[in-house]
């Protein structure tokens, strides 16, 4: 009897709470312009906190005036953090109505199949697909047809480089290959100065040097439905990677312990040649360092590692498709006011005033435009137009993490200065396996 | 009719029911909040795990995970393959090996509080500052420290040894260890003060009177009062080590090195950057048995009441 009524009970509750996650999350239901609501789901900026919290209220204001309705921001710490609220939002169904995702995870954003498709109707909404960089919208879906992501602002990757070591060392100019910078490394390395400032540790950065130096040498690592990790290109890629530590000698050896704004104070120490991969929101802490006025960008070497020149099917790749784009949820009520929020950040205007906020160049080709001129910067928009993006798969996710998981059990050989090309290819051989794996699941 | 007749008869029975009365109509009903939260707070996520652990749920088929593919039991054969047994000896070993290294530094300290000194409240409340910092700051700090050019490494070469990396390779199982020895004593310690206080005076007084020399005193007087609560606290103490999840994550990110991919770090990767939600549950509800058994053989084995311990006089 008392079993059966906790089973009823029990019964009861399941229900109630299956119902009141069902009929959740609406803030913005009902029809007519004011009195709605659209939650946009957005990083939090750890860096410029305040004018982040300006930029917000700036927006909802202009926002407002125009459509009438509220936005809301709600902001998460890590890409972690992210990839949860999408998870739950997907399941239940209700959550924010536009959210702002890396270039890199927009892949398994698409995935999900949460999201709305853009349509040439849909384009014209947020102002029309030509107000953008074309290379910008490399990443927003898997062909021309099946686009989801919006660009918004894009971060490319560079190298900053340290003007007075690279004079005093009698180099005219930074390097174009990546064998000329480990020559040029080695010469600026002495004492307590070395050539290379590089985040070993970074849970991103390896994979972005190895993809980088295959892509140069004619590997994209997806060949459709086959991983292509353990490839020549791909060893070569890692054998010069750790070689700058191990064989060449000419990054700290602390650097087995770094992280990327570890290598971002080291540069900026002003002791170290080159700092590689980093990006224009680097510029503060640059500025701030002892290295201050004594730097400049300059595009990452485009010629893959042991040779003089990029191979026929090589891609000049200068940095991987990187910043934010923005997706509409395909549960949202509110998509026209969505589409009308996009328009307004992706806006020349708009987007030029958070670049010089935040330092993250506009998607918006016009706004891209007018930075031309900037000499400090001239790297960057090149870097930008010559950034390419990384494969268009569910399966990016777990490949990025097998090439990055290379690094990672390398580092205690790194930390004993020497690496085995048998050790490479072990780890290679686990990585492919993962990577082949993920992209036999991949649908 | 007839039971209207024979009313003495129903009477008598009620005589030995009457001491029954408290023990059979006791107010169950009273646990019934108590139990709801247990079916949703617990029951309810349980049953899910174990029903995604049957599915291929991924980020595919997240979206409509009704209607995700049953698998049967390949998630859990996958599991194996997926070095979730070496995981399982990781988490276990280092859990294992932390509480027995806290048990000692936690009754100690226990032993240095106990009796009136000036300044014993300051100690006390000293000891605790481990325990009360979050594991994210505890292991942020320590990540500095160990940092191959940090201060661990500065101090050891000042004696002239060799630092290294703590953070990668074989070596970050220890630093590991470390860390949850520094910030997991103090609830050993905890424990055993608790137990200590619960030694009558005329314990020590007899002990006193027979003139016992401090150890053995010491070893046969007070520590078996400490026996169930420590017990028990070890318990707690090795469940806590084995779930960590914070500070491996902090101390090592994600992917971690191989030497410190302990199970909540595997199953986090596996649901959480993989994606894997049906494989990843089906290692954690692995995990789960997995740790009940031996926890379940204990359990019977020490017959842990602390009240029946704390009671013996």
């Amino acid at each position: 009897m008392m079993a059966n009524k906790l089973t009823a009970l029990a019964g009861t509750a399941v229900l109630a709470l299956a119902l009141a996650a069902c009929g959740g999350g609406d803030e913005g239901g009902g029809e007519g312009g004011d009195g709605k609501t659209l939650n946009v789901l957005i990083a939090a900026n750890t860096q410029y906190p305040d004018e982040f919290a300006a930029w917000q209220k700036d927006i909802s204001t202009k926002f407002k005036a125009q459509t009438g309705a509220e936005v809301k921001f709600e902001t998460f710490a890590s890409a972690n953090d992210e990839l949860t609220k999408i998870q739950t939002s997907v399941v239940s169904g209700s959550g924010p109505d536009v959210y702002a995702v890396g270039t890199t995870f927009t892949p398994t954003a698409y995935s999900t199949g949460a999201f709305v498709k853009l349509g040439d109707e849909e384009w014209k909404k947020v102002g029309g697909k030509e107000k953008f960089t074309p290379a910008t919208l490399g990443i927003s879906g898997p062909d021309e047809q099946n686009q989801v992501g919006i660009p918004w602002v894009s971060r490319p990757f560079v190298m900053a480089y340290n003007t007075e070591m690279l004079q005093a060392a009698g180099i005219d100019k930074p390097a174009t290959t990546w064998d000329e910078l480990a020559q040029q490394a080695k010469q600026m390395t002495k004492g307590d100065q070395y050539g290379l400032a590089i985040a070993y540790k970074d849970n991103f950065d390896p994979w972005k040097f190895v993809w980088g130096m295959s892509v140069q040498a004619g590997n994209p690592l997806v060949d459709g439905k086959t991983a292509r990790l353990q490839d020549p290109t791909v060893q070569k890629a890692y054998d010069t990677y750790f070689g700058w530590l191990t064989r060449d000698k000419v990054v700290d050896p602390a650097a087995v312990g770094w992280t990327n704004p570890q290598a971002v104070a080291a540069f900026a120490k002003g002791k170290t040649g080159y700092f590689m991969l980093t990006t224009p929101t680097a510029i503060n802490s640059l500025e701030q360092g002892a290295v201050k006025g004594k730097w400049k960008f300059a595009v990452l070497p485009t010629v893959p590692p042991g040779a003089t020149s990029r191979p026929t099917n090589g891609v000049e790749a200068a940095s991987i498709l990187s910043g934010d784009n923005l997706l509409i949820a395909d549960y949202s009520k509110n998509k026209d006011l969505a589409f009308e929020y996009v328009k307004l950040v992706t806006d020349q205007d708009t987007q030029l005033d958070y670049y010089k906020k935040f330092g993250n160049l506009p998607a918006n080709a016009a706004a891209l435009q007018t930075l031309a001129s900037d000499q400090q910067l001239a790297p960057v928009t090149e870097a930008a137009k010559k950034s390419v993006a990384t494969p268009f798969t569910g399966a990016w996710g777990d490949i990025q993490l097998a090439l990055t998981n290379v690094a990672v059990q390398s580092l205690p050989d790194l930390g004993k200065g020497s690496i085995s090309t048998q050790q490479i290819d072990a780890r290679i051989a686990d990585a492919q396996k993962s990577a082949q794996t993920a992209l036999d699941r991949a649908k | 009719m007839t039971t209207l007749v024979r009313p003495p008869e129903t009477a008598a029975p009620k005589e030995p029911r009457r001491r029954g009365v408290t023990e059979r109509q006791r107010p169950l009903w009273l646990l019934t909040p108590g139990g709801l939260l247990l079916v949703l707070i617990v029951l309810i996520p349980l049953a899910v795990a174990l029903w995604i652990s049957l599915i291929d749920l991924d980020q595919y088929s997240l979206r409509r995970w009704v209607e995700a593919p049953f698998i049967g039991l390949d998630n859990f054969v996958e599991s194996f393959s997926s070095g979730l047994l070496n995981s399982i000896w990781i988490s276990v070993s280092f859990a294992v090996l932390s509480t027995i290294a806290t048990v000692p530094i936690g009754i100690a300290a226990a032993l240095v509080t106990q009796n009136k000194y000036k300044g014993r409240a300051l100690v006390r409340a000293v000891f605790l500052i481990p325990y009360v910092l979050p594991s994210f700051v505890v292991a942020t700090v320590w990540r500095t420290m160990l940092q191959p050019d940090g201060v661990v490494n500065a101090w050891l070469s000042r004696v002239g040894i060799e630092g290294g990396l703590w953070l990668t390779g074989p070596r970050s199982y220890w630093a590991l260890i470390l860390v949850e020895i520094w910030a997991a004593w103090p609830f050993i310690y905890l424990m055993a003060l608790a137990a200590l206080q619960s030694v009558d005076n005329e314990v020590h007084e007899a002990s006193a009177v027979d003139g016992a020399p401090w150890w053995p005193k010491l070893r046969r007087v007070i520590l078996p009062y400490l026996r169930g609560p420590v017990l028990l606290a070890c318990l707690l103490a090795t469940l806590n080590h084995i779930n960590n999840f914070t500070l491996p994550f902090v101390l090592f990110g994600a992917p971690a090195p191989e030497d410190v991919n302990v199970m909540p770090m595997l199953v986090y990767v596996t649901s959480f950057q993989s994606l894997r939600f049906g494989l990843s549950a089906a290692m954690a509800v692995l995990s789960l048995v997995l740790i009940a058994i031996p926890l379940f053989v204990y359990l019977r084995a020490v017959r842990l009441d602390v009240h029946d311990e704390g009671g013996r006089r």
